[in-house]
């Protein structure tokens, strides 16, 4: 019986004018926000993959230069964009793209798509994510809001109990109907964006990229699965379907459109931060505790010479295998990158309590815990953008220090010399290695979680009330 | 007329019967107070971090003061000193905060390159940003269509639905006194909130009485008015409750939300920006190559834009201060061009979008909000180019020191340039926007009574 109630409403599904036109708009929307995706996906990629190359070859043919030179004149890092991120791009429009590494110096990330975009990009974004996340629902509340109250209006629903099935049976039957008639919409796109995907020469099939895809398209089954039985439920509850519609827009502007703002808002303003300005001036007060290489009447500079000059049992400079300035300068950044590192954690973990926040409330509202899921597979959630923003400055770090070493190894009088130029040729450029399924996955377990919880309690819940409901 | 009153007062009993719609007004205005209460306090945080910047300047000019505590060379001054360039909210910024947590509000500036110090980014939380500023511009333009719609997508569906039409035709009563009084009604309670808003808005975020007020107003005026046109027009085509708010959703679906992130994506697509880091990595190359150049090839460079420092003394020391800042600077000359090319591509795609947001009076609004309060990309766009001359008249206060050798005293910091940037309202962009939006009006009201007067309400 309950196959039949499915077929009944799969069938008049597709029959009915309103949800084929709708779907074809999505569908359309679907496809057109994958090809967006991709070709921007493709530009953004090309344009920073090129920028990186050509720092990184600007570096490796400097002329002869000395060490400490090069250290300032540094060299840039570029976000390379994640495979999946064409199709949900998270926070990736919000973040600095490049962020240029020099000595003594931890800079910002900068050049930001959405400064580049007007106040256009705070209407939202067209991407996959984007239709997937807010328009799905849309077209199944429009699909599922008359489930009960149709037939109660027209009667039916007395003449279907009378066959001797339950309330639940019937629920049970509609919310399979309808589930055949999404994925029919939904399936059939996002197996085109995976072809395009993988038909992509930039995506060597790679099994990370393929079980973040497959977690993606489950994660937005559940979702959707969540909102077909809401609706559901909801018009089973309502006394008309008018009364149902309303309920069912209402709660999908609270959640999709107020909710998240709010959150992130209260967020920013429960656990305020500092202005990178002040970042800056506080860790140069504490950076001042430690060796400045670049002062020669620096204290602690010259307790450094001292020990040097007694543990190489020499009585001065001149006599010294190693140059004290390099040796400062290496002295100097170690502790500077300690006092920005504690800084930047400090800065970081204020905004993952401000996130937090968003994260919690996806118990409350299953938009907010499909958006950090979908964003967290994807590769452009705001983990992934710290993981890069780490890898970065790991990168800076290692490559000043090494050029403070060439430096320290030059001797005494290393200011009038300069390194030969296939000294740079040796030194590592920056790649970045995007992280893997398996660092993403125990950051998401909070929207994970609020997900299934969902699922399972609605579906619980739900159809309890459902059986409770009066049939007349 | 007599008619027309008793059915307001009518709508007006039927609404404080109705619950749901006394609680969706209620809850707009709670959101609408704390979009006030969020703004507001936005712009005051970003107030305060421009108001510890000068104690910031103070702290490094008293380290320096220590560091050089005699007659100093300018040129370890201009390195190791940090000035900042700050670019104020106008009072307006709390209602309508625009671009200014995308952009930074202030620029550090030593007396180096500028270029690689005029885009650096403030830290900010990319997942607020993702999720939007909530100020009252939003509740204008988002919200309050909404309220719109759940206010009267069954404006004359519901009495046909409940047979009440039949009774109501029966009587000696024009059609169109129906629906006028109806929508009358609605208009009145919705003007009444959003009015509400702007005041306390305005009053809280104490905003000069100046003529922006009635801009603001009127602004907020006509995008509601709008919003009840576009219900005329679903009215008039007589159908189901279910279907008109279909209709209706669709319609702020397509303009609020389809429309704009379309046009997102067509203005990027046709005004392709050049990349600002083509610029920082070109200017860097510039720069650090200086060092590696004939001192007097870069000196004869720089003399040909500065003539009058030509008769100073010719640098045969290895490294001399004028000779470094003379460098820097030409690093900035030689991305000029990228530089214009940048601000004027981002330039062009806001005006390109001025052009095209006759598609959706929602951006129309939004961008008339938003230049009302200074709060866009143009406003940003000159702070920056301030932030340029500002950085001009630094090394010109510098210069003579550096080329006439004067030795820079402890009194001399208190001579240096300062920089203040507050927004301006680009009160022509917001008079367009009325244009425009009353363009729009215009158009939805007719539609909707040309349809009237096709197809008469009828009972059934």
């Amino acid at each position: 019986m309950i196959q039949s109630i499915a077929q009944k409403e799969f069938v008049s599904t597709l029959r009915d004018r309103r949800f084929v036109v709708l779907s074809a708009l999505v569908l359309a929307l679907l496809l057109a926000a994958t090809l967006v995706g991709r070709a921007s996906f493709r530009t953004l990629q090309q344009e920073r993959h090129l920028a990186q190359q050509t720092v990184n070859d600007q570096f490796r043919n400097q002329p002869a230069r000395h060490p400490h030179r090069v250290a300032h004149y540094g060299s840039f890092a570029f976000r390379p964009k994640s495979g999946l991120s064409l199709l949900d791009s998270g926070v990736d429009s919000f973040t600095g793209s490049a962020v240029y590494l020099e000595a003594h110096q931890q800079n910002s990330v900068n050049f930001s798509q959405a400064q580049q975009s007007g106040s256009l990009i705070r209407f939202g974004e067209m991407t996959v994510a984007f239709v997937l996340q807010l328009l799905v629902p849309l077209l199944i509340i429009f699909l599922c809001f008359g489930a009960f109250t149709q037939e109660r209006e027209t009667g039916t629903l007395k003449l279907l109990l009378s066959q001797g099935i339950t309330l639940r049976q019937v629920a049970w039957g509609k919310i399979r109907g309808y589930s055949q008639a999404v994925a029919l919409v939904v399936a059939p796109a996002l197996l085109l964006a995976a072809a395009l995907l993988f038909t992509g020469e930039e995506f060597a099939s790679n099994a990370d990229l393929l079980a973040r895809l497959a977690l993606f398209g489950l994660s937005y089954a559940l979702y959707f699965f969540l909102f077909v039985v809401g609706s559901v439920v909801v018009s089973a509850r309502q006394a008309s379907s008018r009364a149902a519609l309303v309920t069912l827009l209402g709660l999908w502007i609270l959640g999709g459109i107020i909710l998240p703002k709010a959150t992130a808002n209260l967020g920013a303003s429960l656990y305020p931060t500092i202005t990178k300005a002040q970042l800056d001036a506080e860790v140069h007060e504490q950076a001042q505790h430690g060796v400045n290489g670049h002062d020669p009447q620096d204290k602690r500079a010259a307790e450094l010479k001292a020990g040097l000059l007694k543990k190489y049992g020499v009585d001065s400079e001149e006599k010294l295998p190693v140059s004290v300035a390099g040796l400062q300068m290496a002295a100097g950044e170690e502790y500077s990158a300690r006092v920005y590192q504690q800084h930047f954690a400090a800065l970081n973990a204020t905004y993952e309590k401000q996130n937090r926040l968003s994260d919690w409330a996806g118990l409350l509202n299953p938009y907010q815990a499909m958006r950090p899921l979908s964003m967290g597979l994807a590769g452009s959630d705001f983990a992934h953008y710290v993981h890069f923003q780490q890898a970065a400055e790991a990168y800076r770090y290692g490559l000043v220090q090494r050029l403070n070493h060439l430096q320290a190894g030059m001797g005494y009088g290393d200011k009038e010399r300069r390194l030969d130029a296939h000294t740079w040729q040796e030194l590592p450029v920056f790649s970045y290695q995007a992280p893997p399924l398996s660092w993403a996955l125990p950051r998401l377990l909070l929207p994970v979680a609020a997900l299934l919880l969902w699922a399972g309690g609605l579906s619980w819940l739900g159809l309890r009330l459902i059986s409770k409901t009066t049939v007349a | 007329m007599r008619v027309f009153r008793i059915l307001f007062s009518y709508e007006w009993r039927h609404f404080r019967a109705a619950k749901g719609l006394v609680l969706l007004c209620s809850l707009l205005l709670a959101t609408g107070l704390y979009s006030i209460y969020y703004g507001t306090t936005e712009i005051e945080r970003q107030r305060q971090h421009l108001a510890t910047l000068p104690e910031l300047t103070r702290r490094n000019v008293e380290e320096l003061q220590v560091k050089f505590p005699g007659p100093a060379d300018a040129g370890d001054i201009g390195y190791y000193h940090t000035t900042f360039a700050v670019h104020h909210p106008d009072a307006w910024a709390a209602l309508s905060l625009g671009l200014r947590d995308v952009n930074p509000s202030y620029v550090k500036l030593r007396l180096l390159g500028l270029h690689n110090q005029l885009y650096a980014a403030d830290n900010t939380n990319p997942m607020k940003t993702l999720s939007g500023n909530f100020d009252l511009a939003f509740v204008l333009v988002y919200l309050l269509p909404l309220l719109i719609i759940a206010l009267s997508f069954n404006l004359l569906s519901a009495e046909r639905e409940e047979g009440i039409l039949t009774l109501l035709l029966a009587q000696p009563i024009r059609p169109a006194t129906v629906i006028g009084a109806k929508l009358a009604f609605r208009t009145a309670l919705v003007l009444g909130l959003a009015g509400l808003l702007s005041v306390v808005g305005m009053g809280w975020a104490q905003v000069p009485l100046d003529g922006r007020v009635l801009s603001w107003l009127a602004l907020t005026t006509l995008y509601c008015l709008f919003w009840f046109g576009v219900v005329l027009v679903v009215t008039a085509l007589h159908r189901s409750s279910a279907v008109n708010a279909v209709a209706l959703l669709g319609a702020w679906l397509l303009l609020v939300v389809l429309v704009p992130s379309l046009l997102n994506l067509g203005v990027a697509a046709a005004r392709p920006v050049p990349q600002g880091i083509e610029l920082t990595i070109k200017q860097r190359e510039e720069i650090h190559a200086g060092w590696d150049r004939p001192k007097t090839q870069t000196m004869n460079r720089f003399f040909a834009l500065y003539p009058q420092w030509r008769d100073t003394a010719t640098i045969r020391e290895r490294f001399v201060w004028r000779w470094y800042y003379a460098f820097q600077h030409l690093g900035d000359q030689a991305v000029a061009r990228e530089a214009a090319a940048y601000a004027t591509g981002l330039q062009q795609r806001y005006d390109l979008v001025e052009k095209l947001n006759l598609l959706s009076p929602a951006i129309n609004a939004q961008s008339s909000l938003n230049a009302l309060a200074g709060s866009d990309l143009p406003t940003h766009l000159a702070f920056q180019r301030s932030v340029t001359r500002y950085h001009d008249s630094l090394r010109a206060f510098y210069y003579p020191f550096l080329f006439r050798k004067v030795e820079f005293t402890h009194a001399d910091y208190a001579r240096e340039p300062r920089h203040t940037f507050t927004s301006t309202p680009e009160l022509p962009t917001a008079w367009r926007g009325l244009g425009k939006l009353l363009l729009s009006v215009v158009v939805v009201y007719s539609l909707g009574l040309v349809l009237l007067t096709r197809r008469p309400v009828a009972a059934s």
